[in-house]
């Protein structure tokens, strides 16, 4: 089992995936601060961070390039000798323009397509358009040589694969022999084999028209032509981008919540991920209600669900008018105290109980998985997720071991 | 001036349940279709997305429905609405020739072409919508008196409402621009159509509800009249003790409680709820400000939402009037 201290040192990509809502960009942007304070260059690419984490983390919305963490942030946070931050927030049209200017055959072919209805809106309604242009990025980034660690927060969505997919379905497309009949009706018309295939193509067409108005469909056929061009350079890019991403070098980690539904669509991602055979390393469960709230504690035997946690309240009573509460109220104070404290650990026990199954699923097959408690406030500042990190990579900012060993699991 | 009435959550004849990745929005939807069906509509509940999740809210072990539907509870039908089933049923509307249809829709061409296409996806589900509402019994009135959709994430549900108006825009002519014409006169049609957004009384969600709202606006022009604000704790402790988490906080640390936890977990505990109670009634009315609408929070449920009781308390609180923000949670 890779521990996630050993997956940033050692892998050069690091994917946080999963459904929508669970806090992967705080995780993501963790792991990344953990890289740089174990002395690598290290970078999280994120799609869409909280405004203050984004401001924390000093990422430039506008440039679609790397900033780096201010020096000065750095001592603070443990980021010593070669360690470096940098963040990078996705501008996806802008990875897209990217990509064609340096696929186009020429100015007029890069015109043709940016000019497209088609193209312009390529990036809002493509499917798996955002999850590859984020690839693109990552594999840009990594080329480049200016990272030791590229951490990505992957765009939400409901399938696990549609970050993988993307770029090999739009190839699948390009390939498709429908559209080479809708480019070059000629080229299958002549060829033996594809006759009935050629027909059905025809009739697919005429459907298309009849349904759409033939002016869609040019638009359609336009955008196609000038994209050919480039296909080949596109074609090969996505073969090394995904070469990259399911490679050794590459690790996933997916990222859930600790609710019932979270975890439904937790496991869910963890089918189609292991079906898919790309790299999971492991599962970080974030914002699960631990004991005592914030830690990782264990759950002490009065609060348990048989416990007899009113037995001592007078003396929780007397300590409170000690401290100088007005004695009148103390008794339902101390109650109310209490009450609070056994709601909280009912909290824990259901989540505990909620991601019980992921946590198998994930020992099993030999992946590390790692608790991140919720926290009192959000998380949206560097000292927060050096909190974070303290959990994900085992060290003296937190109190016990991960849920692997030390802190229990009640039932 | 005196503005028209708007009509009551009931009175529509379509909502449509939007809200960012983890608010709960196919339970709001859920919640919402079991109480309109309560109070005697004749509900369909439509699922847009890939995993079906309303059976099993629904009815113990409910098993999924599919594109065909089933009715789940009495007065209560759900369905899921799968784009390529829609494309299908819409063509063989279209075309008269089935054998046609099925063999197009059979090649491997067609589909890899409507894979990478965009756009149709959000027509042609929103298109089945419209067919549904459209739908009458034997004596003429409508087959459903209400529709829930269960809408995609936001971000991706405003493309969704955006794209009939889209294609109306760039598209000059023909059946395609007809139908989408209709269906984006029902999105916008104030009488008829709710769009009903989820938010979760914290940043990210507030701040992304607040942004689809106004897209939602000014882009699309579809009605929203109040957000949903679900899962807010409430006060943790009772009157006159709003100072609790302080007063246990003062306490010494070798304090001895006898079997109770040391009384900085106890501190701790009653600083935890007493936070997100804060935290939740500062988002709540950074979402009335930001949006300027009522909000209608929902209480947080300590025991997860297990089935239809859990389901019944977040119906009748969407049912209720919304509540301007000072008065929440």
């Amino acid at each position: 089992m890779i521990s996630p201290a050993e997956l940033i040192c050692s892998r050069r990509v690091v994917v946080c995936v999963g459904t929508g809502g669970v806090g992967k960009t705080t995780v993501a942007a963790s792991l990344a601060l953990e890289g740089a304070r174990l002395g690598r260059r290290a970078l999280v690419l994120t799609i869409d961070p909280a405004r203050r984490l984004a401001d924390a983390l000093g990422v430039d919305a506008l440039g679609n390039r790397p900033s780096e963490l201010a020096a000065e942030r750095r001592d603070s946070l443990g980021i010593h000798g070669e360690g470096r931050l940098f963040a990078l927030m996705l501008d996806m049209k802008r990875t897209f323009d990217d990509l064609v200017e340096r696929f186009a055959e020429n100015a007029d072919a890069r015109e043709r397509i940016f000019g497209n209805r088609i193209y312009q809106h390529v990036s809002d309604a493509l499917a798996g358009s955002a999850e590859y242009a984020a690839m693109e990025k990552v594999y840009e980034l990594c080329e480049s040589g200016d990272f030791d660690l590229v951490v990505v927060d992957t765009p939400p969505s409901q399938h696990a694969l549609d970050f993988l997919d993307a770029p090999q379905r739009l190839l699948e497309f390009l390939d498709s022999r429908l559209v080479h009949v809708l480019l070059h009706p000629a080229f299958a018309a002549g060829r033996f084999g594809f006759r009935l295939f050629h027909r059905t193509a025809q009739r697919a067409i005429q459907l298309i028209e009849k349904v759409s108005g033939v002016s869609f469909l040019e638009d359609v056929s336009e955008f196609l032509l000038a994209f050919e061009g480039m296909s080949e350079g596109f074609r090969a890019r996505a073969t090394r981008v995904r070469q990259l991403m399911t490679g050794p070098e590459t690790g996933f980690v997916l990222v859930a919540g600790a609710s019932a539904g979270a975890v439904r669509g937790a496991v869910d991602f963890l089918d189609h991920l292991e079906e898919s055979g790309v790299p999971l390393v492991g599962v970080v469960v974030n914002r699960i209600r631990l004991w005592p709230p914030g830690e990782a504690g264990a759950l002490p035997e009065a609060l348990s669900e048989d416990g007899d946690a009113a037995a001592d309240t007078a003396l929780l009573a007397q300590a409170l008018v000690a401290n100088g509460l007005e004695p009148a109220r103390a008794d339902e104070a101390a109650r109310a105290a209490v009450e609070v404290a056994k709601g909280y650990a009912s909290l824990v026990r259901l989540d505990a109980r909620c991601t019980a199954e992921l946590r198998f699923r994930a020992l099993q097959d030999g992946r590390f998985f790692c608790r991140v408690p919720e926290f009192p406030r959000d998380v949206h500042d560097l000292d927060g997720l050096m909190r974070i990190g303290g959990f994900l990579v085992d060290d003296e900012r937190r109190r016990t071991a991960d849920g692997s060993s030390a802190a229990p699991v009640p039932e | 001036m005196v503005a028209e009435r708007e009509p009551s959550l009931l009175e529509r004849r379509l909502v449509i349940v939007t809200g960012k990745g983890g608010t709960g929005k196919t339970t709001v939807a859920a919640a919402l279709a079991l109480a309109a069906s309560r109070a005697g509509k004749r509900v369909l509940l439509a699922e847009v997305g890939r995993a079906e999740q309303l059976p099993r809210l629904l009815v113990p072990n409910g098993e999924p429905v599919g594109y065909a539907g089933r009715e789940l509870l009495p007065g209560l039908r759900a369905m899921r609405i799968d784009p390529f089933d829609a494309l299908a049923e819409y063509l063989t509307l279209q075309v008269p020739a089935r054998r046609l249809v099925n063999l197009v829709f059979r090649s491997r061409g067609f589909r890899q072409l409507m894979e990478a296409s965009p756009g149709w996806r959000e027509l042609i589900t929103l298109g089945k919508v419209w067919h549904l509402e459209q739908l009458t019994d034997a004596d003429g009135a409508p087959l459903y008196d209400l529709i829930v959709v269960d809408a995609p994430a936001t971000g991706h549900g405003v493309t969704f409402l955006d794209v009939p108006r889209v294609v109306v825009s760039a598209v000059h002519a023909g059946p395609l621009r007809r139908h989408a014409s209709l269906v984006a006169e029902m999105i916008q049609d104030r009488k008829r159509t709710l769009l009903l957004p989820v938010a979760l009384a914290e940043e990210l969600p507030a701040r992304e509800t607040a942004a689809l709202v106004a897209r939602l606006r000014e882009d699309v022009g579809v009605a929203v009249d109040r957000v949903v604000v679900n899962a807010v704790i409430g006060a943790p402790f009772p009157p006159g003790l709003e100072q609790l988490d302080r007063d246990l906080a003062a306490l010494p640390a070798e304090t001895a409680l006898g079997s109770l936890p040391p009384a900085s977990a106890l501190a701790a505990c009653a600083a935890y709820l007493a936070s997100r109670h804060a935290l939740n009634r500062e988002y709540t009315g950074e979402i009335a400000r930001a949006t300027g609408l009522p909000v209608v929070p929902l209480r947080y449920l300590a025991g997860g939402i297990g089935g239809a009781a859990e389901l019944q308390i977040l119906g009748d609180a969407l049912l209720g009037e919304p509540r301007p923000a000072e008065a929440a949670p």
